[in-house]
């Protein structure tokens, strides 16, 4: 028995295989994600501070966000999750054009997100934060970029699954199946970004001075 | 949904008419020989295939170990360089861990879970291949470092200017299998090219991109497996009536998903390290090489029960088999593995005891340690126990899993000896942890799984290893293992350092050093002979019957070797240890209605797991060339993530495929007659 004929017969959870490999992938991931913020974190921790810029003066990230951009992507984020599940509740009802709009909309507000990620490295990388300046630029560009790749494939797999979705083989049980598994996956990263935007972006706000205590009254910025 | 899942049953697939894949492409299902095997996706096969490149590595890393011993057989010797000394003990290391042990427990995986469960293939056949050729490459990437070494000391790179730039010239990996930063990573400022000057040669880019390779096959397997127990199991196979050695598949498949991120990510930062100059582990720019320490064994520890873990299972088969009684609290050894997999994560600091983790992470890393001996012992009082009255026969596997008790508990005296952080601090680093971790790594698992695979190799090839032979290997294995390793409690104690290439004559460590060579010769000798054996009985050894042993599990009531459709029908048991109740007590296997002239599903082969596998061959040679500046070598890395992609990409599209095969009508043993036996004396 193969995963093509999990619909002949029943597993013996009443779980089909794709959907638990996926929650098994998703698992796997929570644990990839958390040793990368907790690298962040540890570093933040120990040099709250900030970075140095080309210039030698010492910087402080709160000068380097922009949290407006950022909310606004991260809005655009959650919506597209929004999106993903009402792409996944038309397939299974089988409406395909309801599909088809949704996942345009997700791949559009997913683009929408990478392009802010593009705009924010290169601003970054011209205030001074680069990925060897020194151990912010490290952390902050891998976990980031590494939650880019995520989104890019995610983006990657949902476009083939819309031109697919045209050769008429993208229906009934399976195809709605490949549908939710793809949400599964999209709407993990998205909480993933969630978290952090809260532990890199907004905990630094946290306080008169920031929750590393980093001495830069946020009020000033 | 799929058309071509609906051709009409035939006896064989190579009486399928041809047939086109979704993407145009003629499926190979109709292949043999050579073809079959490259292109299979049948548990069974790539078991086998698992299998053979362990044991060919198991003979690699055997090698490397006898060149160190040699090495150290006397004071003072010359027999390698440092340099070479260092790369022979990173690469037997590494080579064993990841090469030797891990595929070889993937191969009893592989081969045995379907079977013990009743079903009839994992639940995603070609993700299954993908995982094997995953591990060939990144095991061949990481041996090829050897290759580079070897052209290196020739001389044939000598005209090439990026030659004559490199700093360090290791080829091959050489800094020890956990690749501690900064030895591994960099210091200094990076320069334009974003390189930092580093401390070691580009062996170190070989075993990052080869680790990280083998991690990918790693996991891919446990998604897969765990996927399998949980949905595939026949009706009546409740959790409670899994066979020990399928819920210590679980247990390791759910280690390896929750342990291998961490080395993955650990992996990525020391690689951005070394290859586009950033701070992860470099200390001048305030990077903290105890974080690789953190990251390393948060990974490394539960790494360590990933190794033992399958071996457990093994030995919890073969001791009820040859006690002619089940296993005695089957319940608290299954419960007993859980938890020993929980606490793994729990107890990564007690390899770190001397960086200086200040005294309550100490004491409670110490505490946790002792702690995680309970599950243990209950385990080896509870094999006892299982022994203990049966009628025991002595065969090869029983002999072996018998000296897996006895040296395995050596190992873990010597284990709750470390979790003591003061007398830890006097053993880290000496050859009294060497003497530790072989005895649990060898003296445990590699005994357990040579019981394994004498016990099942009849099954894998319906063929009967000889006894004679067999016990002559055990009894050298045995034997050389305690001259080779025993010692080094004491070397250690009286102050050999680890990973020393040498050492001076008068410090007493002379005679013990030269026993333990003597020991690790005859050592080599009983796994060749016994490797030797098993190897000449897969293709000639004399035929035996499906159940040699009077098995206790769903696997011994099928012919040998197991037909590629498994189970002609489907299994329903209602009773743990199934097929002994079916044998000699009263509640029968009965069948399902499936397979006969219906046929039933197999899935189609396809290349496209090995195509997509085939990208990280180019991903694990481009990323070490990069590193020693050969000019465009990033072209071959942006190739190779192409290849991956093309191939995950055509897998998709092809269609899973299938077609149906006609099984003939069962016809169970009676109950009450056990079945004729066989066993080799």
């Amino acid at each position: 028995m193969s995963q093509d004929a999990a619909h002949h017969a029943p597993t013996s959870t009443g779980i089909d295989h794709k959907k638990l490999i996926m929650w098994l992938f998703l698992a796997s991931d929570c644990m990839f994600f958390g040793t990368l913020i907790s690298t962040h974190l540890l570093y933040r921790k120990l040099y709250p501070t900030g970075f140095t810029d080309a210039e030698g003066h010492q910087q402080f990230v709160q000068k380097l966000f922009n949290i407006e951009l950022t909310s606004f992507s991260t809005f655009i984020l959650l919506m597209s999750s929004f999106l993903m599940a009402l792409a996944v509740s038309a397939m299974h009802k089988g409406q395909l054009k309801s599909f088809r709009r949704n996942v345009v909309g997700v791949i559009f507000f997913g683009l929408i997100f990478l392009g802010c990620q593009v705009y924010e490295f290169t601003h970054f990388y011209h205030q001074g934060l680069t990925i060897q300046n020194s151990v912010l630029g490290s952390t902050f560009y891998v976990l980031t970029g590494t939650h880019g790749t995520h989104v890019a494939i995610g983006i990657l797999w949902l476009v083939m699954l819309y031109f697919y979705s045209f050769t008429g083989k993208l229906g009934g049980h399976v195809g709605a199946l490949d549908v939710e598994v793809a949400g599964l996956y999209w709407h993990f990263v998205d909480i993933v970004w969630i978290i952090i935007f809260t532990a890199v972006y907004l905990v630094e706000y946290l306080g008169p001075s920031g929750i590393w205590g980093n001495g830069l009254p946020v009020l000033a910025k | 949904m799929s058309h071509d899942a609906h051709h009409a049953p035939v006896a064989s697939k190579l009486e399928l008419a041809p047939e086109r894949s979704d993407l145009g492409l003629y499926r190979p299902d109709r292949t043999r020989g050579l073809l079959d095997w490259l292109t299979t996706v049948d548990h069974k096969k790539i078991g086998v295939l698992y299998g053979a490149f362990a044991m060919l590595y198991f003979l690699i890393g055997g090698l490397e170990a006898l060149a160190i011993r040699t090495q150290l057989a006397r004071p003072d010797q010359t027999f390698v360089t440092a340099r070479m000394y260092n790369q022979l003990f990173t690469m037997h290391g590494t080579t064993m861990i990841f090469l030797g042990v891990m595929p070889l427990s993937a191969a009893f995986f592989n081969f045995l879970v379907p079977l013990q469960i009743g079903a009839r293939d994992v639940a995603f056949p070609r993700l299954n291949a993908f995982s094997l050729w995953a591990f060939v490459f990144g095991a061949f990437v990481l041996n090829a470092s050897w290759l580079f070494e070897f052209g290196h000391l020739a001389g044939w790179f000598d005209g090439f200017a990026w030659h004559q730039a490199l700093t360090y010239t290791d080829f091959a990996p050489a800094n020890g299998w956990f690749s501690y930063a900064p030895l591994s990573g960099t210091f200094g400022q990076a320069n334009a090219a974003l390189q930092a000057p580093r401390f070691t040669g580009v062996g170190t880019d070989f075993w990052i991109i080869g680790i990280q390779i083998l991690g990918v096959a790693s996991l891919a397997a446990s998604f897969n497996f765990i996927c399998t127990i949980i949905n595939m199991r026949a009706k009546g196979m409740t959790m409670m009536r899994l066979p020990v050695f399928t819920w210590m598949t679980l247990v390791t498949s759910f280690l390896i998903i929750l342990a291998f991120p961490a080395i993955t990510v650990a992996l990525i930062e020391l690689m951005f390290d070394r290859q586009f100059g950033a701070n992860f582990f470099n200390p001048s720019a305030g990077g903290q090489p105890v974080l690789w320490q953190h990251l390393f064994w948060i990974f490394g520890h539960p790494e360590v029960y990933i190794l033992v873990l399958p071996a457990m299972g093994i030995v919890s088969e073969i001791l009820p088999t040859f006690s002619g009684k089940a296993l005695f609290g089957y319940p608290i050894i299954v419960f007993s593995g859980a938890v020993i997999g929980f606490l793994g994560f729990a107890v990564w600091s007690h390899h770190m005891f001397t960086t200086g983790l200040g005294p309550v992470p100490t004491a409670a890393f110490a505490l946790l340690t002792m702690a995680i001996a309970v599950p243990t012992g209950v385990k080896i009082f509870n094999w006892l126990g299982t022994i203990w009255g049966g009628r025991i026969r002595f065969t090869p596997p029983m002999v072996l899993a018998l000296g897996f008790i006895w040296m395995f508990m050596c190992g873990g005296f010597s284990g709750v000896m470390h979790s003591a952080a003061p007398a830890d601090s006097q053993q880290q680093d000496s050859y009294f942890v060497i003497a530790h971790f072989h005895y649990v790594l060898l003296g445990g698992v590699l005994l357990g799984l040579m019981a394994g695979l004498y016990f099942w190799f009849p099954k894998i090839f319906g063929r009967m290893p000889n006894a004679t032979v067999a016990y002559v290997a055990s009894g050298l294995v045995i034997l050389g293992f305690n001259l080779a390793f025993g010692p080094m409690h004491y070397l250690g104690l009286a102050g050999q350092p680890r990973r020393t290439h040498t050492y001076h004559a008068g410090n007493g460590w002379e005679d013990w050093n030269f026993v333990a060579t003597v020991g690790a010769f005859i050592l080599g000798i009983g796994v060749f002979m016994a490797f030797a054996n098993l190897v000449y009985t897969a293709f000639k050894g004399p035929k035996c019957s499906s159940d040699p042993w009077d098995g206790r599990t769903l696997e011994w009531s099928l012919p040998s070797p197991v037909p590629e459709y498994n189970f002609a029908q489907s299994p329903v048991v209602s009773a743990r240890d199934a097929f002994t109740e079916h044998k000699h007590g009263t509640k029968r296997i009965a069948y399902e209605a499936d397979g006969g002239e219906a046929g039933v599903h197999m899935p189609s082969q396809s290349w496209m797991p090995m195509l997509a596998a085939g990208g990280f061959l180019f991903i694990g040679f481009g990323m070490p060339m990069m590193a020693m500046g050969i000019p465009h070598a990033g072209w071959i890395v942006v190739s190779g993530v192409a290849v991956l992609f093309a191939g995950i990409w055509f897998w998709a599209l092809e269609g899973p495929g299938g077609y149906m095969l006609k099984t003939p009508a069962v016809s169970p043993t009676p109950a009450g007659t056990p079945a004729a036996s066989t066993s080799a004396h």
